[in-house]
């Protein structure tokens, strides 16, 4: 036996004083009696000077003694040397992701049974074992190291939440692989609820890894651990009843490429049951239904549909599912019994996959000033776009408006307004360019694919009898270019402004008779206004996403990201130097929100991962939000609540500990207790003094 | 002060009530139980030879021929001896019980004298330590009075034994005796009481103890010191101990109730906390009661 804490031995010197004490007690306090002949009969019959006169006031001291001794063993924390050489490492991995909200039919959650279960473990822990806390979120964390103290262990397991997050088990084993370490009697075990991708189980027992030269914890080869002890293992305690679910697995928004004002709307729908069911999806757009469509789905069908709207506004797009039953049960119902106990009790054990939400940006009015001496096509190719407001002129205004796409048609100005422009069959030299000679017949053999001012666009087949060459004396981008390289479409910058030329004569070319001119034009429009065709993706929960800004667009110095649960999260905006200094920062830090890292010079922000579904909004004022993230859980495997069949049958877990779980300290405290209360049951009663 | 101002007023006061509801049943106007010289007829017996002719009940000899003899009850003055404890197991606790004695004593000397009876004090301790001789007449009681405040604790023992044989030895006539004390005597009680029941004394008991004598305050290791005889005795006091004590303190209060009761004594026990003419009262009662 060895202690912990051998110098609490010291305090024995406390027997010095106690015995001191005793010896002062012996002389007794003085009692006058008017006569001693009633005593002296009662004592008489039992001599006072007999064996046990003598032992009661010795057993007094020896139990004092004996009290003091107890109390100094349990400080000096006592253990057995097999204590040390079979005490475990075990890590607890907890499933805390979606799935775990599904509730069971005691009333009880799949989670709260697995921290049920967590707290049964940590329980059995024995004295010198430890056990560390993972959570299997987007990304593990390590809720609490390896620690024996089971109060701690079990406050960390009932501080635990639920998220709305996918599980990650794989790199959570390996996170608690890495804190066993060499152990040799190491133990990762999973709670979950078994809705986990297939190739994430792992539940063979593996060797730990064992680093170039380590040796084994015991050099002793009389007491090496035998082989079967030093292996790793896992092992997968699945809680919860397997059920059955209907859920959206994507919902997705884009702006129509070919319609300004429409919007194209990814859904996909899976049902997650052995039964067929019918149900109805709801959308609604800002609280205003926008579509219901009745759907029967067959089991284990992930029904897809693109739908496409329209809305100039934009805003929350919101999916719901509603009215789930069965196809085969007539009356409605959401809850079917039955005595199997593998068939799923219920037809919708998750709520959190019933909604899904999605942000379609609003469009914005352009203002388009055309400066023309007249061409019908070109007026009425910008007015076609129910987002534009046309304004046209037949001479240069003075001065030119700062808010408003300004297209040269023709004549230029020596010098360009500043913002931004569309030229279109320049005339006429300026600061940026000079005109040149006429080029015959031009056809036009290089597209710049990648630009998306060339979505859509085709020009090869487009006649263009003839067009000037311009040399640009600033940098230009090709979009459309001749096979002698002549710049037919091109960008400029233009200042703090953008500038594009089309070097196209309207009225000689059939490009206005084409197709792919309104297509240009609103592609052009699109880059000037700043929008994509693939607007604000819905996030997954537990994904990042980056946000960039103008700078301008802050007002202080720091953003405010509010969750769907109300949570208010501070992103505080680090200047060059601290991003610089502070450039290890993780990008996730601990807990349920999503953390930030920012980047001031580039104007951007991480944000993620995202621990609830909902939509989040990042706000630098209240009336302001710079931006809005939909967050859906959008995960096939967390809304099918079915376990996966090779965990149903993994055998539980044995209990960790016997009947001796707690330290011997406690013991000898408990001891020392005791015999404090007996010693003062025995002085209350006089049977000793 | 061991006597109050209106200590004398309540004396009276309990002589005015001995008189009219006790008239006859304690000390005054009690006839001695001795035959002899008296004017008030007794009973008759048979005549014998050598008897005083002057006694043959003559108007019996004539209806029937017997010759009979008239006696007579002696009238003489009841003497009142009281004995009062004065050892130191008397002042045990602020010596309430010896203050309660003699107030008593005081209130009991008082009573008798008013009926003209005579009265005797004997205090004793180891022996008789002090005596006030007999004495007659009311206005007695303030030299009584005076003698009690003198009186103290004193001597190494009790031996009521001493005490009685002094008494005997000052007295060769009998009459009542009233004994006030703890009786907390090692040689016993009942020896020396008998003493005073061959020589025909009427004896009243009055037995005093302080409430913590009959139940102790005493738990732990203590070290118990006789006030009596200055023995000192280690000792644990358990609740069995405690228990023991009280059984035997109890015996011995019963043993003093059962000797009186056997011989037709008057006997009150009392606490020490009881008043004296509360207490006084009460023994009337008691021997009222018995009559």
């Amino acid at each position: 036996m060895s202690f912990a804490s051998p110098l609490a031995f010291y305090f024995l010197l406390l027997t010095i004083p106690v015995i001191v004490l005793y010896i002062l007690k012996v002389r007794l306090r003085r009692e006058p009696v008017s006569t001693n002949m009633f005593w002296s009969q009662i004592y008489d019959e039992k001599p006072p000077r007999s064996i046990w006169r003598y032992l009661k006031h010795l057993l007094s001291l020896l139990l004092q003694l004996l009290f003091l001794l107890l109390l100094v063993a349990a400080i000096a924390d006592p253990y057995f040397l097999w204590q040390l050489k079979q005490s475990r490492r075990v890590v607890l991995v907890v499933d805390n992701s979606a799935s775990m909200q599904a509730m069971e039919k005691d009333g009880n959650s799949r989670f709260d049974l697995a921290i049920e279960k967590g707290l049964d473990l940590v329980e059995g822990l024995r004295e010198r074992d430890e056990m560390a806390i993972i959570v299997a979120e987007a990304r593990p964390r390590v809720a609490i190291g390896m620690s024996g103290h089971a109060p701690t262990l079990r406050r960390t397991l009932q501080a635990l939440q639920v998220s709305d997050q996918p599980t990650t088990v794989t790199p959570a084993v390996d996170l608690g692989r890495q804190l066993i370490g060499e152990h040799p009697h190491g133990e990762v075990v999973v709670l979950t609820d078994g809705c986990l991708p297939g190739s994430t189980f792992e539940t063979v027992e593996t060797p730990p890894t064992k680093s170039p030269g380590s040796e084994a914890p015991e050099t002793n080869d009389s007491e090496t651990t035998p082989d079967r002890e030093t292996t790793l293992r896992n092992r997968y305690l699945v809680v919860g009843s397997p059920q059955s679910n209907v859920g959206i697995t994507q919902l997705q928004l884009r702006r129509s490429l070919v319609d300004p004002t429409g919007y194209e709307v990814l859904v996909k729908v899976l049902n997650a049951s052995d039964r067929p069911v019918d149900c109805r999806l709801e959308l609604e757009l800002n609280g205003s239904p926008v579509d219901v469509l009745p759907l029967e789905l067959e089991p284990n069908e992930e029904w897809t549909r693109s739908l496409e709207k329209t809305s100039v506004e934009g805003g929350e797009l919101t999916a719901m599912l509603t009215q789930i039953k069965a196809s085969d049960v007539e009356e409605e119902s959401t809850s079917v019994s039955t005595d199997d106990a593998r068939t799923p009790k219920t037809l919708n054990g998750l709520k959190i996959d019933d909604r899904a939400w999605a942000i379609l940006p609003p469009k914005k009015i352009q203002k388009v000033l055309i400066v023309t001496s007249g061409n019908l096509f070109l007026q009425k190719v910008f007015e076609a776009n129910p987002l534009v407001d046309v304004t046209l002129m037949n001479h240069f205004p003075d001065p030119w408006p700062r808010d408003s796409l300004i297209v040269l048609h023709g004549e230029v100005p020596e010098t360009l307004p500043e913002g931004d422009l569309f030229v279109i069959d320049p005339a006429t030299d300026c600061d940026l360019w000079s005109i040149g000679p006429v080029l015959e017949n031009p056809i036009v053999t290089e597209l710049n694919a990648e630009s998306r001012l060339m979505t859509h666009v085709r020009l090869d087949n487009v006649l263009v009898p003839k067009a000037e060459k311009i040399d640009f004396h600033t940098e230009a981008t090709p979009l459309a270019s001749t096979i002698s390289g002549d710049l037919i479409y091109a960008r400029l910058t233009n200042g703090a402004g953008r500038l594009l030329v089309l070097n196209v004569d309207l009225e000689e070319s059939d490009l206005a008779f084409r197709t792919t001119f309104p297509i240009m034009v609103t592609n052009a429009l699109g880059w000037y206004a700043g929008q994509t065709g693939d607007l604000n993706l819905a996030l997954r929960t537990g994904e990042i996403t980056n946000v960039s800004f103008e700078r301008d667009q802050l007002k202080g110095n720091e953003l405010k990201l509010f969750g769907p649960d109300g949570s208010i999260q501070e992103i505080p905006l680090l200047d060059a130097k601290q991003e610089n200094s502070d450039s290890n920062r993780p990008i996730a830090e601990e807990g349920s929100s999503p953390s930030a890292g920012n980047d001031r010079e580039s104007n951007s922000v991480t944000l993620g991962p995202f621990a609830r579904a909902g939509v989040w909004k990042l706000e630098v004022d209240p009336q302001n939000p710079l931006a809005e993230y939909a967050v859906n859980l959008s995960n096939a495997e967390e809304s099918d609540l079915r376990p996966a069949e090779e965990l149903g049958s993994q055998e539980p877990l044995q209990s960790l500990a016997g009947f001796f779980t707690r330290p011997l300290w406690f013991y000898l405290a408990l001891a020392a207790s005791l015999l404090f209360l007996i010693e003062w049951f025995l002085y209350q009663r006089r049977i000793i003094a | 002060m061991l006597f109050p101002p209106d200590f004398l007023t309540r004396l009276e006061y309990l002589s005015i009530i001995s008189k009219r509801v006790f008239r006859g049943s304690l000390l005054a106007q009690r006839r001695t139980m001795q035959r002899g010289s008296g004017i008030e007829f007794s009973d008759h017996r048979e005549y014998s030879p050598g008897d005083d002719f002057r006694y043959l009940d003559w108007n019996i000899f004539a209806r029937h021929g017997d010759l009979l003899l008239k006696r007579f009850q002696e009238e003489q003055d009841l003497h009142v001896t009281l004995l009062l404890d004065c050892s130191k197991s008397m002042a045990y606790r602020n010596a309430e019980k010896f203050d309660l004695a003699r107030h008593l004593v005081a209130a009991l000397s008082y009573i008798a004298l008013a009926d003209l009876d005579r009265v005797s004090i004997l205090a004793f301790a180891d022996g008789v330590t002090r005596e006030f001789p007999l004495t007659r007449g009311k206005a007695r009681i303030l030299a009584i009075m005076k003698f009690l405040e003198e009186l103290d604790v004193q001597g190494t023992d009790t031996e009521l034994s001493k005490a009685i044989q002094g008494v005997l030895h000052r007295s060769r006539k009998s009459g009542m005796a009233i004994v006030v004390s703890d009786l907390f005597d090692r040689n016993g009680f009942q020896s020396a009481l008998d003493q005073l029941r061959y020589r025909h004394f009427d004896l009243h008991i009055l037995q005093l103890h302080h409430p913590l004598e009959a139940d102790p305050d005493l738990l732990g290791d203590v070290e118990l010191e006789d006030i009596e005889i200055g023995q000192q005795r280690k000792v644990t006091i358990t609740e069995k101990a405690l228990r023991n004590y009280k059984k035997l303190f109890n015996e011995h209060q019963e043993a003093v109730r059962q000797y009186c009761f056997n011989h037709g004594y008057g006997c009150t026990q009392s606490p020490s906390t009881v008043p004296f003419d509360e207490l006084i009262l009460t023994m009337m009662r008691a021997v009222g009661a018995g009559k």
